[in-house]
């Protein structure tokens, strides 16, 4: 294939394109990675995977589903309750705490699927052989783990809080229905949205970190299921005092207390919780970001 | 110029480069010839700043790949044709990376079109073909215009006119004076494209000269005699220096004389001599001849795995 009727019929040559460098004549005046043009090469490649963008329809899908759902269990729950006159003004009473949760019902899904997410983001640089694009365009790395984190989180924060919202909306006629009311404006309810979104995104976090360390994603998935879904679980079965106050520390337990109008008995306190729940975040964080830092791509 | 020096890489207990130093200069077509797992990948990982070496260095235009202000403007680099998301398209896997260094989308067009992906830009990269993958990969290296460039065998998996338009560029962007460091364990492919050789073994640097020394280097004066008094020939040779090899009863291989002093010594000695071969080393087999110490994984020959 030398010859030169060959190579003159070939139709990618390359001499046309290189003759006219036109962009590249200002080169030192174009310098190389910022942090907003790697937060724009993440948000890039963030948007243009149909996965990533599945699995955040079906996050606002599970939590405005779940939503509804626990409407309609609430305000049934209400009536066999009003029925029985004897439990009627305890159960209301709750009935009515109920509803004001009926709009982060989800939570639970939402950060198994936000927290997955966070492990795929980072562990699919690893097993698709991404990584080392990424790392070559951005050598000292960091940058790019921390556009990729703020992208997960931002993300993360704004598809609960839109589905906790758009939930709500679904959720105020069904309780209407049932004569109860779901202000959706009460501090209560704000507040509910605001730590259940920041919760949300803490998990997305723990999941990037984990994806990092471990540049697997079964592997990373698995370790977020267990921590979030076993542990409690488990801590809860094995028996003595140890457990029970462990307990309390895992991250999945410290969104109570935070979001909670009153002391929830047996939890920690408020500030407490935010405490845990940021070290639970921060640790993973810096963690995967020294590793990632220091080993081969 | 990519400068290495003393660049060692340890994996646990297993010595994938071993204190290679090599300089690769501007303005021609550097082939990193070596078999398989010979460390040439491993080596462009450490330029690229993605392996860290175990020790010694190594810089790219006098600085290492990371201190570099904007690398991709710097060094554009084929490393693996699959460092890519699978489910990314091709054209969006190279917004991205040109969005790190502010790269216009109108350059990444231009790639495009010059690696002649056009049609298949917008599908997923993961279902392009070994050499589409090439193509990509190429393209991405190109996207800051760079003044060096690094090729991990770049024409693995190409179709013929592929591997003619992989030429054609190298020398194309040699001829700029920019540098080329290509990579490939097919000597054939070198011999046709590069300058200048550094063949690697078993992470250690066998020859480091330019292509045209290397061949005739090996090929020094090799002559294939067959006659009928093997033994009385042979010892007239070995006295005057040269060694000699019997692949067969009535045939010697005489490396260090010129075919004329042979026959010469032959008539002296009234010895008969039917046959006087000047045998000239293709580039292939003066590759076999530096790396037949250093291949890590022989393979058998199919009577020697019958045993």
């Amino acid at each position: 294939m030398s010859s030169p009727t060959a190579e003159s019929t070939s139709p990618h040559e390359p001499a046309p394109s290189f003759s006219a460098p036109v962009h590249f004549g200002g080169r030192r005046s174009q310098p190389g990675p910022t942090f907003f043009r790697v937060l724009n090469s993440e948000i890039i490649k963030f948007r243009s995977l149909l996965s990533t963008l599945i699995l955040l329809a079906s996050t606002a899908v599970v939590m405005v589903g779940f939503g509804a759902l626990s409407a309609w269990g609430t305000g049934q729950f209400t009536d066999a309750a009003t029925r029985d006159p004897q439990a009627g003004g305890r159960m209301a009473a709750q009935g009515g705490d109920l509803a004001v949760s009926a709009p982060t019902s989800g939570i639970a899904f939402a950060q198994l699927i936000l927290g997955s997410l966070g492990v795929l983001l980072m562990s699919s640089e690893f097993t698709t052989g991404m990584a080392r694009s990424t790392f070559a365009a951005v050598p000292k790395r960091l940058p790019a783990f921390a556009a990729k984190l703020v992208v997960v989180m931002v993300t993360s924060f704004a598809v609960t809080a839109v589905s906790i919202w758009v939930a709500g909306m679904v959720a105020v006629p069904i309780l209407d229905n049932y004569g109860l009311k779901l202000d959706l404006g009460s501090s209560q309810s704000a507040k509910l949205l605001l730590v259940n979104s920041i919760y949300v995104a803490a998990v997305a976090a723990i999941g990037m970190a984990l994806g990092t360390l471990l540049r697997n994603s079964a592997g990373g998935i698995m370790s977020l299921v267990g921590i979030f879904f076993v542990a409690p679980i488990a801590f809860q079965l094995i028996p003595g005092d140890f457990f029970k106050e462990a307990r309390k520390y895992l991250p999945g337990n410290t969104v109570d207390p935070v979001a909670a109008a009153q002391h929830v008995p047996d939890t920690l306190e408020a500030w407490q919780a935010g405490l845990v729940l940021g070290a639970w975040v921060v640790i993973p964080v810096l963690l995967a970001a020294v590793l990632l830092k220091r080993r081969d791509v | 110029m990519i400068e290495a020096n003393g660049l060692t890489k340890i994996y646990g207990a297993k010595t994938a480069v071993a204190g290679v130093s090599f300089t690769v200069r501007a303005g021609q077509v550097t082939g990193f010839l070596g078999p398989n797992g010979a460390g040439k990948s491993t080596t462009m990982r450490m330029i690229m700043g993605l392996d860290r070496p175990t020790s010694g260095s190594v810089t790219v235009n006098g600085l290492r790949y990371a201190q570099h202000k904007a690398p991709l403007r710097e060094v554009g680099a084929l490393l693996d044709a699959k460092a890519v998301h699978t489910s990314r398209s091709a054209y969006n896997h190279l917004l991205a990376m040109a969005a790190t260094h502010g790269i216009p989308k109108a350059r990444v067009h231009e790639v495009i079109g010059m690696t002649g992906l056009d049609a298949v830009a917008r599908k997923k990269a993961g279902g392009f073909s070994l050499g589409m993958g090439q193509r990509l990969g190429i393209a991405a290296a190109l996207l800051g215009d760079p003044q060096t460039l690094i090729l991990d065998e770049p024409v693995n998996g190409l179709d013929p006119e592929g591997v003619v338009w992989v030429r054609n560029l190298v020398r194309y962007l040699a001829g700029q004076g920019r540098t080329v460091f290509l990579s490939s364990h097919l000597m054939s492919e070198m011999a046709q494209t590069a300058d200048h050789l550094i063949v690697i073994g078993r992470g250690r640097v066998i020859a480091d000269a330019p292509i045209r020394d290397i061949i005739t280097g090996s090929g020094q004066s090799r002559v294939r005699v067959r006659t009928d008094q093997p033994d009385t020939l042979r010892q007239l040779l070995a006295a005057r220096g040269a060694s000699i090899e019997v692949p067969e009863p009535e045939m010697l291989e005489v490396t260090g004389l010129q075919a004329k002093t042979i026959a010469a010594l032959a008539l002296e000695n009234q010895v008969l001599i039917y046959e006087l071969t000047p045998l000239v080393a293709s580039l292939e087999e003066a590759y076999m001849e530096l790396t037949k110490d250093d291949v890590e994984y022989h393979s058998l020959s199919a009577a020697e795995a019958g045993n």
